[in-house]
């Protein structure tokens, strides 16, 4: 059944390298080519440590489990690799890069995909730059701005999904790209993210929240309850809906320790 | 107040024990060997030079060389890391195939660094400590524009070189090197701008040493007179030498009234390169006199800033941007002088410290007494990309006036593995994501530098080493 997966993870724990407790503790997920997950979860359950780690981020270890990306072993890559395979991670909180412009930014990530002897036509770059700045209603001056240095938090999610448009991903993994959005900006994100779906129908995307109205927007075909480093429940949008009503209390009780 | 006193009583100690620690160490021999091939060479000096030299040479002689246990020279061991003793002087005409002394060439990488540049209004070359060719636009020439090398201008026997030259910007009282320098020169730069006079294009100046183990003097005096502009880019270079080259550059800048300087120093010399400079600015009413600071080569390097901001409306920029890799040591001593009221001046040094190179910054702001509405900044950024990369920071005010703006901040930070995460996840390898970071932590001077092939040379150099390729 996983042999159809862009993204195959398996009874995967992780924990901070150097400490002595696993973060995932045996996660389980499979995502189609195509297909949209949500996964909602209580604070510190291990969201943004599951992304990451299938990011690459250096700073955890996997202790147990393996992560396939179009079936290969994508443990076995550096960050780079994975994101010239594919893989794009909004982050829940983006990093300031003081003195880089996001074009200039944005310029060397897509030179880094076509390789020495290929040189990335600057026009083009331009032109698909502004095409999506407009996407995303977002000034053309901002393309100047260093990397969300002295950005506002919506500013900071939008320039996130901005990155992601222009690098076209395979898979998605928007960590709380709704949190700290007005009301608008979410729509227009929203936007954005279905704009991307349609161009390539075999874009998948993992998007994690605390809410259940950007799932409103973008309609996932999967909904996952993360608690405490497992996949606890999935279920089709019904269980965002239910969540909102009832909160997490009664994975408190299953889950006791 | 009273701790102002303190630390001049502490200062007064200090060099008071260096004077009678180091006494019998003295390098006799250098100076010696240096005193003796600079008279042989010497063409006829008038006698206010002459005895200018003895009388540093005295001086020099009289000063130990500043140990560590001078707060200045805390950071930066000499007896480590220079023997004067081994040192010959650079007599600025030995001829060999890499001078252009013999046959008029230039040594290629010179050349190259030279092809780089755009827009010159004059240009002085300048090989082992001798200025081999000076070239100034006609049309400069015409309105009064002096350029010329030192020796020449000292033969041209302009008074303004008897009262300016080593008197009230880098005197030999100023330190053993101000005292080696003002001693044992052989050659430099003289330019000076006449009243109204503004130059559109930089005048430069492009030098090489070619000889392992020599010590080379030089020196540069530029006058600009009232409401005149010029700016003015200083580049040495070197090959790599496997022993201890000192070059030893005294600068003296002053504006006068109205009048613009910019002053940039380029120092990319090879492996071995011991860069040593005194560089003073003296800055008269409503004149602007800026300086920028790119230290990339040499394995040493050592710079003695000292702004003085001398009448009211001086203003004085002064940048300085370092990229150190492998053991390079650099080393920046600044102060800006307020001398006079209603002045500003703001100082931004950044660097970036890969292997083991050391970053040591020590700068002072000092509002003399009657300096009020005095605006001064100082700030010293450090971006270290290695564990065993070190940067020190001390920056300094010592206010006599109280109403001033002033402020001063430092910071030592590691290349930020959250940083290089972010952009490697979006498909940059670690060299370009370490790339974007330091060009970009160092942007900040980077986009003050000026137009005409300073940017492309430095971001170049900066690239080189971040390649880690020599
Ligand atoms: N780099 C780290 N160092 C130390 N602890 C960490 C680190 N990363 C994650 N943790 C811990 O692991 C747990 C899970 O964190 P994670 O960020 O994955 O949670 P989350 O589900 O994304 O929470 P939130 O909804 O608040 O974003 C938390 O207890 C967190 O403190
Ligand atoms: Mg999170």
């Amino acid at each position: 059944m996983n042999d159809k997966a862009i993204l195959s993870v398996t009874g995967l724990r992780a924990r901070v390298a150097e400490e002595d407790l696993d973060i995932l503790r045996g996660v389980d997920l499979n995502i189609r080519p195509g297909e949209t997950h949500a996964i909602m979860g209580p604070n510190g359950s291990g969201k943004s440590t599951l992304a990451k780690v299938v990011a690459g981020h250096p700073a955890y270890q996997v202790t147990a489990g393996s992560v396939a990306f179009q079936g290969e072993d994508l443990l076995e890559m550096e960050p780079d690799e994975r994101s010239q395979a594919g893989i794009f991670m909004a982050f829940q909180y983006p990093i300031a890069i003081p003195g880089v412009s996001i074009a200039n930014f944005l310029r060397t990530a897509l030179q880094a995909r076509l390789g020495d002897d290929e040189e990335l036509d600057l026009f083009d770059f331009q032109e698909l730059l502004m095409e999506r700045m407009e996407l995303l209603d977002m000034d053309p001056s901002f393309a100047q701005r260093p990397i969300n240095d002295g950005f506002s938090g919506g500013e900071k999610k939008r320039n996130e999904i901005l990155q992601m448009s222009v690098l076209k991903p395979a898979l998605a993994l928007m960590d709380e790209t709704d949190s700290g959005l007005d009301i608008d900006a979410l729509k227009i994100v929203a936007h954005g993210v279905n704009t991307l779906r349609e161009e390539n129908p075999d874009m998948s995307v993992l998007l994690i929240t605390h809410y259940q109205r950007i799932l409103n927007h973008v309609i996932p075909d999967v909904v996952h309850v993360m608690y405490r480093g497992r996949i606890v429940e999935s279920g089709g949008p019904e269980v965002a809906m239910e969540l909102e009503a009832r909160g997490y209390e009664e994975y408190r009780i299953a889950h006791a320790v | 107040m009273n701790r102002l006193a303190a630390a001049r009583r502490r200062a007064r100690e200090a060099g008071a024990e260096e004077q009678g620690q180091i006494e019998g160490a003295s390098p006799e021999r250098a100076t010696k060997n240096v005193a003796r091939s600079s008279e042989s060479t010497r063409v006829p000096e008038p006698d206010w030079l002459k005895s200018r030299r003895d009388a540093a040479l005295e001086l020099y002689r009289s000063m130990p060389l500043p140990s560590t246990r001078s707060e200045e020279w805390r950071y930066t061991d000499l007896a480590r890391m220079l023997r004067l003793d081994d040192l010959v002087p650079s007599a600025g005409a030995q001829p060999g195939p890499a001078s252009s002394n013999g046959d008029g060439t230039v040594p290629e990488p010179l050349r190259r660094a030279m092809a780089q540049d755009r827009d010159s209004a004059g240009r002085v070359i300048d090989i082992d400590g001798s200025a081999v060719s000076v070239e100034l636009q006609d049309s400069l020439a015409a309105q009064g524009v002096v350029l010329s090398s030192l020796r020449e201008a000292v033969r041209g026997g302009d008074p303004l070189l008897e009262s300016l030259l080593a008197t009230m910007a880098v005197p030999a009282s100023d330190g053993k090197f101000a005292a080696m320098n003002a001693a044992l020169w052989t050659d430099g730069v003289f330019l000076k701008i006449p009243r109204n006079v503004q130059l559109e294009r930089p005048i430069r100046l492009s030098r090489w040493v070619s000889h392992p183990g020599t010590a080379t003097f030089t020196r540069i005096l530029i006058v600009a007179e009232d409401h005149s502009r010029v700016s003015f880019v200083d580049e040495i270079l070197s090959p790599d030498f496997e022993a201890v080259t000192l070059v030893n550059t005294a600068v003296e800048l002053f504006s006068h009234a109205g009048a613009q300087i910019q002053y940039v120093s380029l120092q990319r010399m090879g492996k071995g390169g011991f860069y040593l400079a005194n560089q003073r600015t003296l800055a008269k009413r409503d004149s602007t006199l800026d300086t920028l600071n790119v230290a990339l080569g040499g394995s040493v390097g050592r710079v003695d800033l000292n702004a003085r901001l001398l009448g009211p409306g001086a203003n004085s920029d002064m940048l300085g941007l370092y990229f150190g890799d492998h053991d390079q040591h650099f080393d920046f001593n600044t102060s800006q002088d307020h001398v006079a009221p209603n002045a500003h001046s703001d100082l931004l040094y950044k660097g970036a410290l890969d292997d083991s190179a050391r970053g040591v910054f020590r700068g002072v702001i000092r509002v003399h007494e009657g300096a009020q509405r005095t605006d001064a900044y100082q700030t010293n950024r450090n971006l270290l990309l290695s564990e065993r990369a070190a940067a020190t920071s001390l920056p300094n005010l010592e206010i006599e006036a109280d109403d001033v703006r002033c402020s001063h901040g430092a910071t030592v930070g590691q290349l930020d593995a959250e940083s290089l995460f972010y952009l490697m996840s979006r498909g940059l390898d670690r060299e370009q994501a370490e790339r974007l970071v330091v060009l970009g932590f160092l942007g900040e001077v980077l986009d003050k530098l000026p137009m005409g092939g300073v940017v492309e040379k430095v971001t170049k150099a900066i690239e080189v080493k971040l390649g880690h390729v020599r």
